[in-house]
């Protein structure tokens, strides 16, 4: 092609066209400016080559558009997912802990509570053992106590099975998740044989990736045929290539029937359990606070049931009654400390009879012998088997969990920062200015009517051209 | 830094909840006037509010079964007072009518007012608080002495907690004092030896007896000083009781409890953080090149 008027008129049509795809472009990125996960796209405008004309040395043929590329910073994009699992695996841990209630410290019916309460009312029958009110006194506090436990015990459980739920519905995320990772893989690749990368499969599929991570704490890892992998903490594959491995959640009877997971592999390998505390993101928030904080409190409160419910049988059945009969166990319990809270209650007879109560040490009892009377008060300032006094012991199970919400808390904050940074850094890089686009559209509307200015002068240029040659 | 619109939407919103976050906070403290609502807030001091509120607990209680135990003693006191004015009043007649110019009709009738002093002082150490018999050691469902003395309460001495840990004694050991047991005198026998020595005119019989109301007298006197020592023990433990409540108390509320000051500033603080957080945003919406262009 040479420098004509006809070349002319064909080149800058084709300029048209480049500085119309930049306007498109630009108008895009504004329409996706609030699309999140959206990387702004830029229209690669480059000269086309020079063509020697007339012996003079080289004349360009205009402008045409190489490609459009995307706005991403891999280095940020990179700590993304971890970013955001972290903070996902903490803010759920956080608020799991933060809902549970039952072990507040001035809560009214709670534990520390009904034990000071029980121990009172044992005080104040000791000053006068014969006296049958004083007896119901301790007798309606032993039920408030039992009652106590029973309520503690279950408000922990409902926490427990209402993360179970929560864990069953992101089962269903998680596989959507990554089949959709899965297939994005495959359509980028078809994509690709036909030719060029397509920007919006692109995008879609970082915020897969992402969402999976978040999900699950998996981390990425591109192959070498440009598909993205994740892989769950410790290793395995979830997604490869285009193939998704799946979740499943079945009743786990070693734990009192709470979900466990098992993995479909990705590479068809038999399913296999697996531990969901050792997942990250939402999923190991919830394992981790479930089989965490929540069930060292379910277990330190059975224990404290069960280890103090014994001590007071065990003084009780020491002593004797108004009778003159060796003391019956006040408190029911099971065999072992396993569910002793949900489980504990006054023994019936003695509810019934407050004369059952064994204020005395010898036998026939005198009505004012407190000699055992003084001894159940003592229990208060004894070890238990778990290693403290029953005082002691609930402090430590109430301080310990709310140093694990605490924690939970702190590091719930602190990762959400550090997403929050990486995401302005993200934002900063990959966002759409409104205004920078405004510009862009300007600055390609502007030279569109400059080229079709040229495309106007080489027209008439032709037509003075065609007049000459006269009819 | 490059800023693009999304950027500034989301970081505007980022703020506004942060601050409305803080403000409800800080309003949550000046209502309920606490700093530590669920154990998480606070830990440590979530600690503490268990530990100081079941000890204040146990301290009230404490209080109040001594005071209880003290009016018993404080009843026993003024018994064994009166006993002590009647043994007073019996060892004057033994005296008097030790001499012999009294005559049989006088000292007859000297053997009617003390049976009469034996029979008060036996309703004496039968009495009650409450229901509760104080002088039959546990036995205190039914009067300790018959009408001529027999004692069938037991040899026990009552006890209470007057602090965590620490027992007191809260009665007196009335066979000791009133039958002799561990080497004294049966008070009622002796009475009932000079009542017999009054009614049979025996002159011997009745001077004899004066050593016995006299040591019965030293008795009583005994149980008295026992029964000081317990109300005074009883006193003392109430005072460190109560101290111990008071620096308790004091634990618990510098744990638990919010600077209502601290949180009232906190909440206006976090109040017009919010309004300008929230002025500001609804301004920088306004600013953009969309404004300028046309």
């Amino acid at each position: 092609m040479g420098a004509d008027l006809f070349s002319l008129l064909v080149q800058s049509g084709n300029s048209l066209g480049a500085q119309s795809a930049a306007m498109s472009v630009a108008g895009n990125n504004v329409a996706n400016a609030n699309t999140p996960g959206y990387s702004r796209q830029i229209a690669n405008l480059a000269a086309n080559p020079a063509v020697s004309a007339l012996g003079a040395g080289g004349v360009g043929t205009g402008v045409s558009l190489v490609n459009i590329t995307q706005a991403r910073d891999q280095f940020v994009e990179r700590q993304m997912p971890n970013a955001l699992a972290a903070q996902s695996r903490s803010q759920t841990e956080s608020d799991a802990l933060s809902a549970l209630t039952a072990l507040n410290p001035d809560l009214s019916g709670g534990l520390p509570t009904e034990i000071g309460a029980f121990y009172s009312s044992l005080q104040t029958w000791s000053q006068n053992p014969g006296d049958p009110s004083l007896r119901q006194n301790v007798l309606g506090s032993a039920q408030a106590l039992a009652t106590s436990f029973n309520q503690t015990a279950s408000a922990i459980s409902s926490a427990r099975t209402g993360l179970d739920a929560a864990i069953q519905g992101k089962v269903t995320e998680v596989n959507a998740a990554a089949n959709a990772l899965a297939d994005l893989n495959k359509q980028i690749q078809i994509s690709k044989s036909a030719g060029g990368e397509s920007n919006d499969l692109l995008d879609a599929r970082q915020t897969a990736v992402d969402n999976l991570a978040t999900l699950t704490g998996a981390t990425p890892y591109t192959d070498g045929a440009g598909n993205i992998s994740m892989a769950l903490p410790g290793g395995t594959a979830l997604v490869v290539g285009g193939s998704a491995g799946q979740f499943s959640a079945v009743p786990d009877p070693s734990n009192d029937g709470l979900l466990k997971l098992q993995l479909n592999r990705a590479d068809g390998s038999p399913p296999t359990d697996w531990n969901g505390s050792s997942l990250g993101g939402t999923m190991g928030g919830l394992f981790g606070a479930r089989d965490g904080a929540l069930k060292t409190a379910a277990d330190s409160v059975d224990s404290l049931a069960f280890d103090m419910g014994t001590a007071l049988n065990t003084v009780q059945q020491n002593g004797f009654d108004m009778d003159g009969n060796a003391g019956v166990a006040i408190f029911q319990l099971g065999a072992t400390s396993s569910g002793a809270a949900a489980q504990i209650s006054v023994n019936p007879a003695v509810a019934a009879n407050g004369r059952l109560l064994a204020a005395a040490t010898t036998t026939p009892a005198a009505s004012g012998d407190n000699t055992n009377a003084l001894a159940m008060i003592g229990t208060q300032s004894q070890a238990l088997p778990s290693g403290s006094n029953p005082v002691a012991t609930i402090q430590t199970i109430v301080t310990a969990f709310g140093t694990s919400s605490a924690q939970a808390q702190a590091l719930a904050s602190h990762d959400g920062a550090m997403a929050s940074n990486l995401q302005t850094l993200r934002d900063s890089t990959s966002g759409v200015s409104i205004d920078e686009e405004m510009v862009n559209l300007t600055k390609a509307q502007k030279a569109y009517e400059a080229i079709a200015k040229v495309i106007a002068t080489a027209s008439q240029m032709m037509d003075t051209l065609m007049s000459i040659a006269g009819t | 830094m490059r800023v693009t619109s999304k950027m500034s939407f989301d970081l505007a919103q980022a703020q506004m909840m942060a601050a409305r976050d803080r403000a409800v906070q800080a309003q949550q403290q000046v209502t309920t006037g606490m700093r530590v609502d669920h154990p998480g807030d606070d830990p440590a001091a979530a600690g503490v509010m268990v530990s100081q509120g079941i000890a204040i607990q146990r301290l009230d209680t404490i209080d109040k079964t001594t005071s209880s135990a003290q009016g018993e003693v404080q009843t026993a006191d003024g018994a064994l007072q009166s006993v002590s004015t009647l043994l007073a009043q019996a060892q004057q007649l033994a005296v008097q009518l030790g001499n012999d110019t009294y005559s049989a009709a006088e000292r007859s009738a000297g053997s009617q007012e003390i049976n009469g002093i034996s029979s008060q002082i036996v309703q004496l150490m039968n009495t009650q608080v409450a229901g509760r018999y104080i002088f039959g050691g546990n036995s205190d469902s039914s009067p300790p002495f018959d009408a001529s003395g027999g004692y069938s309460g037991d040899a026990a001495v009552r006890q209470i907690e007057i602090a965590p840990g620490l027992l007191q004694a809260s009665s007196i050991r009335a066979d000791v004092t009133m039958k002799g047991v561990g080497g004294g005198v049966d008070v009622f026998a002796t009475l009932s030896t000079l009542s017999t020595a009054l009614a049979n005119n025996d002159g011997a019989g009745i001077r004899s007896a004066v050593t016995g109301i006299s040591q019965s007298t030293d008795q009583v006197a005994s149980a008295l000083t026992a029964t000081g020592g317990i109300l005074s023990a009883f006193d003392s433990a109430q005072q460190i009781g109560s101290v111990a409540k008071d620096s308790a108390q004091k634990v618990l509320s510098a744990q638990s409890e919010a600077d209502i000051f601290q949180a009232t500033s906190n909440l206006t603080l976090a109040q017009q953080s919010l309004q300008a957080s929230l002025a500001v945003t609804a301004q920088s919406f306004n600013v953009t090149l969309l404004n300028y262009l046309k």
